[in-house]
């Protein structure tokens, strides 16, 4: 009963601390939607993958999203055409490489200000590296959901058949001046990757924005609670001490704690003062591990994940991310500190 | 142009818009759930201080989405071609239609019966408050070396040993702290663990910090998780082969568990 009580304690303190986040991150992604043309911002990014996943990489400094957040935002610009690999870098790099993270790490670690650099420089080449590998596949969708598919431009069907911007074979619906090609399998997304939205007067696209809001809240909500209410039993069946008696070794303790890291699901916009309170008990190595990998993938995460890709693309993300951040901190832990 | 990104939902005028409904009571719930906890100062338990006013604008927001989802409600019961109207621009859905919904609304009804419970020593135990003496924060946030010895707190006493961990140096300064009580099984007897929990951020990274006290009598006088205020004076005695300061306690008294059980 006791068992339960704290686990419901751990849930609910979950819950009510990362649904304010969530909510700014829905806010931040229907804002996005409605009032930013992302087709600028893809058209603005680089051509080169590598150039292209550290643009991407990037631009969480202008979207302060945290990792509850940053999924609707790469959904959408997944949706709205955006290259592979740019899409890749902001999925894995925007819960870190942003001025609020940076601002609360920069709070916690006052006295080591090389975790902050650190902790974003990983990040930074971690989340460039994982989508410059990803620009390989030029075309993403057999990796992603359906759902997520149905709804991103075709490329490969526009480069293959140069001259057919003027005479289209399909179901085109009518409209003022402009046809809409309708004969995808789901008329509602085709509009989306059109982005009509655009155009409307501010009030509608307020109401859209609502709309939007409700919607990504419902579905974000609902993974957050299965998350949360893993990460809390988790919690509380296996003691902390195992865990921690992982250890003070440069490897085991790295391990330690990025496995702690995936289980606590802590959202990146507070995870450095948890961090901060293994500061005299784990290696730096283990901490910047934690720093870096919990907000790229975690239990939360993961069940956000799935709202974007299937699970083979998650397990690739996950492996290369995971490999990539215990290599740079066993080299931090066995030639820095 | 609206018209063709309507919804392919079927536009018959019967059909009750549960999924919208179901969304209203969700958010709605949500945001009364958050603004509850704050009222009845359940937040204390599950948040650091700093990080409330996000939960409760949060609260705010939610119930005001809540109320622009039920006027958009009764504005397309009015006038049924407003929600053809609406396209929906994105609908990814992870879940079948309307368990998200109620699964948010049914965890907000959980919630708003469940009041969360002040941890226990035994997560104190399970946490590992034995070697809590270097597990706090590298660096305090204040640290005031001239502070009185009797005016300082657990986390005060545990901050200064981890600047200066020599315990002889503290022998014989006065002592004055409140905790609750926790009984380690690696103790003798005559010790108990007075005993803070530290929050950082929320409920899920709460750590113990303690403090052994040796009594003059058995320590089931005080039972685990009792609050006590302690007075007496540091001594430094050997404990499981570790050298380290020990309150020798002259006066115990028990004290109400305070409104927030943490300190920071």
């Amino acid at each position: 009963m006791n068992q339960l009580n704290n686990a419901l304690t751990l849930f609910f303190s979950l819950l009510v601390e990362a649904m304010p986040f969530v909510l700014i991150g829905v806010l931040f992604s229907s804002v996005l939607l409605l009032f930013v043309d992302e087709r600028k911002l893809i058209a603005a990014a680089p051509k080169n993958p590598l150039a292209g996943a550290l643009a991407g990489s990037l631009i969480g400094f202008l979207f302060p999203v945290c990792e509850c957040g940053n999924v609707p935002v790469a959904r959408r610009l997944l949706s709205q055409g955006a290259p592979s690999s740019m899409a890749i870098g902001f999925l894995l790099a925007a819960p870190t490489v942003n001025p609020v993270v940076f601002w609360a790490t920069w709070t916690a670690f006052r006295d080591q200000p090389e975790m902050v650099f650190l902790r974003v420089g990983f990040s930074l080449l971690i989340a460039t590296l994982i989508g410059w590998v990803f620009s390989v596949q030029a075309d993403l969708r057999p990796l992603l959901q359906p759902a997520v598919a149905r709804s991103m431009p075709t490329p490969a069907r526009r480069s293959a058949q140069p001259a057919a911007d003027l005479l289209q074979s399909g179901t085109f619906l009518i409209g003022s001046g402009q046809s809409l090609r309708l004969d995808t399998i789901d008329p509602q997304t085709a509009t989306m990757a059109a982005n009509p939205v655009l155009s409307k007067p501010f009030a509608v696209r307020l109401g859209l924005m609502f709309d939007n809001m409700v919607q990504e809240l419902r579905e974000l909500g609902g993974v957050l609670i299965i998350g949360s209410a893993i990460a809390a039993i988790v919690q509380v069946v296996v003691p902390r001490e195992i865990v921690l008696s992982l250890g003070q070794g440069p490897i085991t303790s790295i391990l330690a704690m990025m496995v702690l890291g995936t289980v606590v699901s802590i959202c990146s916009t507070v995870d450095s003062f948890f961090a901060l309170s293994f500061a005299s008990t784990f290696t730096s190595g283990a901490l910047l591990a934690f720093l870096v990998f919990g907000p790229m993938i975690d239990l939360k995460n993961i069940g956000l994940l799935m709202t974007i890709f299937r699970g083979r693309a998650i397990v690739y993300l996950f492996v290369l991310a995971a490999q990539l951040t215990f290599l740079l901190t066993l080299l931090i832990n066995l030639y820095v500190s | 142009m609206t018209s063709k990104s309507a919804s392919p939902r079927s536009p018959r005028r019967s059909t009750f818009p549960w999924q919208l409904w179901l969304d209203v009571l969700a958010i709605v719930a949500w945001g009364v759930l958050l603004l509850n906890y704050w009222l009845t100062k359940k937040l204390n338990l599950l948040l650091h201080p700093d990080y409330m006013w996000l939960a409760v604008a949060a609260g705010c927001a939610l119930l005001g989405l809540g109320t622009w989802k039920v006027w958009q409600g009764f504005q397309s019961a009015r006038q049924r071609r407003a929600r053809v109207l609406q396209p929906n621009p994105q609908h990814f859905t992870l879940f079948p239609p309307g368990w998200s919904s109620a699964l948010l609304l049914a965890v907000a009804i959980v919630g708003l019966q469940f009041a969360p419970q002040p941890f226990s020593s035994d997560v104190a135990l399970n946490r590992g408050v034995t070697d809590t003496l270097t597990m706090t924060r590298s660096q305090p946030q204040s640290f005031r070396a001239a502070v009185r010895s009797e005016e300082r707190s657990i986390i005060d006493w545990v901050r200064t040993l981890n600047v200066y961990p020599e315990p002889d140096a503290y022998t014989g300064q006065k002592v004055n702290v409140q905790g609750f009580v926790i009984h380690p099984p690696t103790l003798p007897d005559n010790y108990f663990v007075i005993a803070r929990f530290v929050i950082t951020c929320c409920a899920a990274d709460v750590y113990p910090v303690g403090l052994p006290v040796k009594l003059s009598n058995p320590r089931s006088v005080y039972p685990a998780d009792t609050w006590l205020q302690v007075s007496g004076e540091m001594i430094t005695e050997t404990l499981n082969e570790q050298r380290q300061i020990v309150i020798q306690a002259i006066e115990l008294k028990e004290i109400s568990a305070p409104e927030n059980p943490y300190d920071y």
